[in-house]
């Protein structure tokens, strides 16, 4: 288990490296131009043009509660990638931009008695459109905006395909997680300037709002659902009534000469209770990577 | 016009925040009763992991008398903080026996709690160096099958368990074998089970219809009568290779349980097979896995499997023809079960 985790900090740590060398390199090549490019003049119809490019991995911990594995939390390390892409569209008059998000994350966990392992983790891909409050610009607001804090509110679909796995023999030992889902989210901005340098603040919080998940039945086997065929209410409607769940993450973009580094906090709390099972999976990530600010010509 | 603008700017993050706290307050945490590591915490656990999930409590209470709240009271009496892991061990495996199931196990580091009296409390009717007799040494193996044809030309597989997947194949080229003879002994004496899947893919190679073996029902809630309705379960004929159409016997001891149980439900439908020997072991549940605050493992049984009469199989099947182990077969070397079937193979030509 120890090992394992080595493991994979040291991967962290390589991917990590690797992100970091990719993204000089991706400003290295990108001509300089692409930031001298932006039009100082404030004007929808060049708006969006503004795209974001945002990576991340992340290290934090994890408990996971599944009560169709076990009755008790497992806790331990969540290992985190994160992928956005922010840009502003036509829409609204230039007032609404677009968020596509992938966030993938494994978790490494062990029961209280340290006898057993568990292995969670999980895909999930977000599309979401966002009103600009105030004429704001979320995407670029230190170039774009003439206000210091920016808002911003939206819907977006999100899939989420995933599993829990116990270290041990039995017809339970698996769980699969899959939901689509929407989602309401709502963003925020601060651009804290200090000397010449602009330090920007993201703050971005989602919940689902509903949609369909699925589950198997309290006691259903899964040779039961999928060898023989014998569904029983395993795809449910989502609400927050029986799968409160949010998203938060806080993130700030520190500019080093011509790279943006971006540092964050994610922190995620997925519950449901379907068909009197209960499912928790908590996690608390920090992250690093790097932003990019592309203009669109 | 800038005290303007501050003033919207005031109101939206003071919305956004009201928003934010909202959401933080109504999304409830999502958590399950926690028992402590104590040795009152791990009985509490355990009765209560059997008390939502367990299936047969109905079943049990109508033939063996079980009442679990009265088991409850019982054993609860016989827990203290201060007895051994090995004490405690006995009697959270004692508080199982009642069950009667061989599905339901406490596992600890140092011991595998069990209730085998289906087999234990009964003559085997198996004598493991005499069927290696019948098999010699030129046998033949197909995923675990063994097979060979005895003198009499009647085809004999040795079916000990159903651990290792089988395929069709497997089956198909072990059937094509045999095709030359009269009749086929499948002996699954002593078999414990296994996967479901392999003991109905050997299953499906002796009926060339689709046939209705059985229910099966699940849980639906923590109630000890919360149950889905009944499903129907078929038995579908193997789509290729071979299908056996001649006479064919099961033989069957009390140690035959779960997948192998489960063989013998759906092999007794089929046309042209007979069972023989003694009463299966049972176990028509399906078992789910959980675990204790101390990290000891339980299996109970968790989804019901009925035969195509409703009727339970937990306590087994009962042969269409019982036999019982000759002493005098013995002594000579000789399998009562396996020559009674060479017989009634023989005359049912």
């Amino acid at each position: 288990m120890k090992r394992f985790n080595s493991i994979i900090s040291k991967g962290l740590a390589v991917a990590a490296t690797l992100l970091l060398s990719l993204c000089a390199y991706g400003q290295d090549v990108q001509p300089e131009a692409q930031q001298t490019e932006i039009a100082p003049s404030f004007s929808p119809s060049r708006l969006n043009k503004e795209v974001l490019h945002s990576s991340m991995v992340g290290i934090g911990s994890s408990n996971v509660l599944d009560t169709y594995l076990s009755p008790y939390n497992y806790t331990g390390t969540d290992y985190r990638i994160q992928r956005e892409t922010q840009r502003m569209t036509n829409l609204w008059k230039g007032r609404v931009s677009n968020q596509s998000f992938i966030d993938l994350n494994v978790a490494i966990n062990e029961n209280r008695p340290k006898t057993l392992d568990e292995y969670a983790g999980g895909l999930r891909y977000t599309q979401g459109w966002f009103y600009n409050f105030m004429g704001g610009n979320i995407v670029n607001p230190v170039e774009r905006s003439s206000s210091r804090w920016n808002f911003a509110a939206g819907l977006a679909v999100s899939a989420y395909l995933g599993a829990v796995y116990i270290d041990r023999s039995g017809n339970n030992p698996a769980q699969a997680k899959a939901d689509i889902m929407i989602d309401a989210s709502g963003m925020v901005t601060y651009d804290m300037p200090i000397k010449r340098h602009h330090y920007l603040w993201r703050y971005q919080v989602s919940v689902p709002v509903m949609g369909i998940a699925f589950s198997p039945n309290y006691g259903q086997s899964y040779f039961e659902a999928f060898s023989l065929g014998h569904y029983d209410h395993n795809v449910l409607f989502a609400y927050p009534g029986n799968m409160p769940s949010m998203r938060h993450r806080l993130t700030l973009d520190i500019p080093i000469r011509r790279h943006v580094l971006r540092v964050g906090y994610v922190a995620q709390f997925n519950q449901s209770v379907f068909n009197h099972l209960k499912y928790h999976n908590y996690s608390h990530n920090f992250m690093i990577g790097f932003t990019k600010y592309l203009y669109r010509r | 016009m800038k005290h303007c603008q501050r003033d919207i700017l005031m109101k939206v993050t003071r919305r956004f925040l009201w928003a934010v706290g909202v959401l933080l307050l109504l999304t409830a945490c999502v958590k399950e009763d926690y028992y402590d590591n104590s040795r009152q915490g791990n009985y509490e656990a355990l009765w209560k992991i059997m008390n939502e999930h367990y299936c047969f409590f109905s079943y049990k209470q109508q033939e063996l008398g079980v009442d679990w709240d009265e088991v409850h009271a019982r054993y609860a009496s016989q827990i203290n903080e201060r007895m051994t892991n090995a004490q405690l061990f006995e009697v959270l495996c004692n508080m199982l026996a009642e069950l009667e199931d061989g599905h339901v196990n406490l596992s600890a580091p140092f011991d595998f709690g069990r209730n085998w009296s289906f087999y234990e409390d009964y003559p085997e009717h198996y004598n493991d160096s005499i069927a290696k007799l019948y098999l010699g040494h030129n046998y033949s193996i197909a995923s675990g099958l063994k097979y060979v044809i005895l003198d009499d030309n009647i085809g004999y597989v040795r079916c000990e368990s159903f651990e290792n997947s089988i395929g069709d194949g497997n089956v198909s080229m072990m059937l094509q074998s045999l095709a030359s003879c009269n009749g086929l002994i499948i002996d699954v004496r002593g078999n414990g089970g296994g996967q479901l899947t392999a003991a109905q893919t050997l299953a499906s190679h002796f009926t060339n219809e689709k046939i209705l073996v059985g229910y099966v029902s699940h849980k639906t809630g923590k109630g000890r009568n919360d149950f889905s309705s009944p499903r129907k379960l078929y038995l579908e004929p193997a789509s290729g290779g071979v299908r056996w159409q001649k006479p064919v016997v099961v033989l069957t001891n009390r140690a035959v349980y779960s997948a192998a149980n489960d063989f013998v439900k759906c092999m007794m439908y089929c046309p042209n097979v007979t069972i023989m020997g003694d009463r299966t072991g049972g176990g028509s549940g399906m078992p789910f896995n959980s675990e204790l605050p101390n990290g000891w493992q339980v299996r109970y049984s968790a989804v019901v499997y009925y035969d195509r009469d409703m009727q339970h199989t937990e306590f087994g099947i009962a042969p269409d023809i019982s036999l019982v182990m000759s002493g005098a077969d013995i002594a000579q070397k000789k399998d009562t079960f396996i020559e009674k079937a060479r017989e009634y193979l023989s005359t049912s030509q």
